[in-house]
């Protein structure tokens, strides 16, 4: 219920129509419109929209938020993970969430109380972003893009070596590696997945565009190149966001093995909506058990959920002791993967 | 004893790869390998059939038994159960993707067709959910989604019954045409693998008595674009009803509907009408309802649709007829190869005289006469033309360009999206199926329903559009916020109950996305009123 969810957010956070407001820092929390004072997960488009005039986020945050809004005229101050934020009696500091590139939880607490606002996460470790923190707390707002048990991925280095083995495999028969990742975080992390392992990759303008932010923050990516000098050759692998499948710049491509890197490539039918031809479920997003351990690490007694199967996770939560209830009503399944 | 594992695994494997070639070659490995008994069920399974097509056996599990069996093995709730069948798109990938690390023994593919014959055999709910527990508990995440996708109807692999055919000559190094012929005649793609196994496929005969696919015709929008092939063709009335084969053998009649279902009870009085005739055929024809010694419209005949056993009654208000206009066999000689012509020859013979309607047939020098004789077709309330060539095979389960099909919508309406669902086959998990709406005053008012017509490039994004503007969820569809416009093209309007406009479209389809429109610019109820006035009038102006 929609009540118990507003109970549970009190005293740090009320849910209003712009997104999760933080009175103490008269500030919402990754806002669907502009807003005078935003603070920010991460710099996915559906968490950082344009227009903000006064943002807080970590300074890979910050940077991306630039580079993808170049017209941007607001001011922004940047947190480091860990920096303490005191306003109007509540404490507030940005932790890691492993999802991308900059991404951070934000933990707010008092002396009496504490809540972990997830933004997007996933608990296993990957190349391209530190490792997530589990903070303990009272309350805790969880995204549930993936809150059904349908949602469990492969071990990490499974995925790995299925990406790499697919690209070999294409390259040695003669095909082009398509690898179909979104722009921020999974194109970088493939990529560097692929350096790794010899393979040389073109990449999207979308994705090329961010790689400074990337190399400040010590991933380099000696075999990589930008697709606007060249179309792939032979050998190297392309890395494009989904979005692009069904594109000139991918049919021109006539010998090509099409991969869909994403949580959503778990169902069969993303192979026919992507004019895929291998699946692998590689997600920036925490699976079903990973969400469950988030909630046990944390050890949160009251659970929000929002994002994806939010209503379903909350019902799914077992007891003991932790109540958990949905956001939003409305279930939202995002066209992508971000 | 080979396991159905093995099956299951090429069947993932020919999801997983889109060449046609490769498709076919990963079957035919499958099925080489194989030989007799184990041949026979393979090649059913692989084309996603438990019986032999001419088995008038079904296993008759429902969605909700399922949910139920795979609820008790995974140990997740009917709810959760039901959410993840949705958010994958398919019930057996989402019982697989819950089952725990590779189970039991598995089964074997003797076993699988007992499971699926168990099924059959079994009369309770009860005791299907036991079966279904009991191969849950024993297969292999991959054998449960393919066992289950059996059972639900569909592979959905990306490869069909002619796959199979032609994996079938490749495995054993058979003619590919032969190999379908074999299995036109025989009903039955487990019995035409062994045949082909054993090089004996010249020696099936056919038979009658057991479904066959139906021939079927491209549409055109002009007379213009066969302008060059008009001499070629001979013309028919559309017939505004279901498409049926009659079988027929001394008293003994069988009628299959496009889905390859027998529904001889459903049209008792058919069924007497051709046991009375004469001879051994295989007849093509409608199934119209029939007032005033003519075909009435399909919103009559609906009315007979679905009903096991007809009460007298209903026989007596809406009396059906079949109107025959092809002829497959007669005695036991299958005419499937010989061109329409004499198809047709052999169709008047046994007509003449002895109570069995045929269609009649014209010709048209030129589009003029065409158009021409399209208009009289609707006049006497028919749909359209049919064109067939004459010089024509007939070609079971093909749509080809021999036969062509004009029928011209009736009109377009610019309605508002109001409810979406997810669609099946190959656009299970792309929301494609809209519910659409009319206004009345300031509510809207649900008028059809229809499968999309748009590309998968533009449902998906309107998917995309729609998870957007979701206000609840029943089950699978999800009511949206009215404000997505569309455009609709119907065949006739006619009152009905089914919808709250108190009207519905037939063959309703979408004709664009009227983004240039908004809410306020929708048909209203009333302008749909007066619509249905004026081809009512128009109606019974045109000569009888």
């Amino acid at each position: 219920m929609p009540d118990d969810a507003s109970q549970f957010l009190l005293p740090f956070l009320e849910a209003r129509r712009e997104g999760l407001y933080a009175r103490a820092f008269d500030a919402f929390l990754d806002p669907i419109v502009p807003v005078p004072r935003a603070i920010l997960s991460h710099a996915h488009a559906d968490h950082a929209v344009d227009g903000h005039a006064l943002l807080w986020a970590t300074p890979s945050t910050v940077a991306l938020y630039r580079r993808r809004h170049p017209d941007w005229n607001g001011a922004a101050v940047e947190l480091a993970y860990g920096e303490p934020w005191e306003r109007d009696g509540a404490r507030l500091r940005l932790v890691s969430a492993g999802h991308v590139l900059g991404s951070a939880q934000v933990r707010f607490e008092t002396d009496r109380d504490s809540l972990l606002y997830t933004g997007d996460f996933k608990l296993r470790p990957a190349r391209t972003v530190p490792p997530v923190e589990s903070p303990p707390s009272a309350a805790l707002v969880l995204e549930t893009t993936f809150g059904l048990p349908v949602f469990r991925f492969p071990p990490r280095e499974e995925l790995e070596r299925r990406i790499v083995a697919v690209c070999r495999e294409a390259i040695a028969e003669g095909e082009t590696p398509v690898l179909l990742a979104y722009a921020l975080g999974k194109a970088q992390e493939t990529a560097a997945i692929l350096t790794e392992a010899g393979i040389p990759t073109v990449l999207h303008g979308a994705a090329w565009k961010l790689l400074p932010e990337y190399a400040a923050a010590g991933t380099a990516l000696p075999l990589s190149r930008a697709y606007e000098t060249g179309p792939p050759q032979a050998g190297e692998a392309l890395i494009t966001p989904p979005s692009t499948s069904r594109t000139p710049m991918v049919r021109a491509i006539r010998r090509r093995r099409v991969v869909y890197l994403s949580g959503w490539a778990i169902r069969d039918a993303s192979r026919s909506e992507l004019d895929a031809d291998v699946l692998i479920p590689m997600s920036d997003h925490a699976d079903f058990e990973d969400l469950r351990r988030h909630v046990r690490q944390v050890g949160a007694d009251r659970v929000v959920t929002f994002h994806g199967f939010a209503r379903d996770f909350a019902r799914l939560l077992p007891g003991d002791g932790v109540a958990a209830a949905p956001l939003l009503e409305r279930e939202e399944r995002p066209p992508e993967d971000p | 004893m080979t396991p159905y594992r093995l099956l299951a695994e090429t069947l993932e494997s020919v999801a997983g790869t889109r060449g046609k070639l490769a498709k076919i070659e990963r079957l035919a490995r499958a099925l080489s390998a194989l030989e007799n008994g184990e041949l026979e069920l393979a090649a059913r399974f692989l084309s996603g059939s438990p019986f032999a097509e001419h088995e008038e056996t079904t296993t008759s599990v429902g969605w909700a038994t399922v949910a139920r069996a795979a609820a008790s093995v995974t140990g997740w709730d009917e709810e959760t159960l039901h959410a993840c069948a949705v958010a994958i798109g398919d019930l057996g990938e989402a019982v697989s993707l819950l089952s725990a690390a590779p189970s039991g023994e598995g089964m074997t593919i003797g076993q699988a067709d007992a499971f699926f014959r168990g099924l059959s055999a079994s009369r309770t709910a009860a005791e299907k959910r036991r079966l279904l527990e009991e191969m849950l508990r024993r297969s292999s995440p991959v054998e449960a989604k393919y066992l289950l996708k059996t059972l639900s109807g569909g592979l959905r692999i990306g490869a069909d019954l002619t796959t199979v055919e032609e994996a079938i000559a490749e495995a054993f190094g058979r003619n590919r045409e032969a190999v379908a012929r074999a299995h036109r005649d025989c009903g039955d793609i487990g019995e035409t693998a062994v045949a082909a196994s054993e090089n004996r496929l010249e020696q099936i005969r056919f038979r009658l008595f057991h479904p066959i696919a139906f021939m079927l015709a491209s549409p055109i929008e002009t007379a213009e674009e066969v302008a060059d092939e008009l001499p070629e063709f001979a013309v028919e009335d559309k017939f505004d009803g279901i498409r049926a084969h009659a079988h027929k053998e001394g008293g003994r009649v069988a009628l299959f509907s496009r889905t390859l279902d027998e529904v001889t009870p459903q049209f008792p009085e058919i069924a007497a009408a051709l046991a009375a005739l004469e001879g051994t055929f295989l007849l093509d024809g409608e199934i119209v309802a029939w007032q005033r010694e003519r075909p009435a419209s399909f919103f009559k005949l609906q009315r007979r649709l679905g009903r096991k056993s007809p009460e007298e009654a209903l026989l007596a208000e809406v009396p059906a007829a079949f109107i025959a206009y092809d002829c497959l066999a007669t005695g036991e000689r299958p005419l499937f190869e010989a061109p329409w012509r004499e198809r047709r020859s052999e169709l008047e013979r046994i007509a003449a005289g002895r109570g069995l309607r045929i269609s009649e047939v014209f010709s048209a020098e030129s589009p003029a006469a065409l158009e021409d004789l399209f208009e009289r077709a609707r006049a006497r309330g028919n749909e359209g033309l049919m064109l067939k060539r004459r010089d024509s095979a007939y070609q079971a389960g093909k749509r080809g360009r021999a036969w062509r099909k004009w029928k011209k919508a009736l009109a377009t309406l610019d309605v508002v999206v109001t409810a979406v669902e997810q669609g099946h086959g190959k656009r299970a998990g792309m929301l494609s199926d809209y519910t659409f709406a009319v206004k009345d005053g300031e509510r809207f008012v649900n008028i059809g329903k229809a499968y999309s017509g748009l590309t998968d490039e533009e449902i998906r994004r309107m998917g995309a559009e729609f998870r957007k503007i979701t206000v609840g969820r029943y089950g699978p569809v999800r009511a949206v916020e009215p404000r997505v416009v569309i455009e609709v093209a119907f065949d006739t309007l006619q009152r009905s109950s089914r919808h709250k406009s108190g009207f519905a479209l037939r063959f309703p389809r979408i004709v664009r996305v009227r983004t240039d429109k908004g809410v306020a610019d929708i048909a209203t109820l009333e302008e749909v009123e007066q619509l249905y006035a004026r081809l009512t009038g128009e109606a019974q102006q045109t000569p009888d």
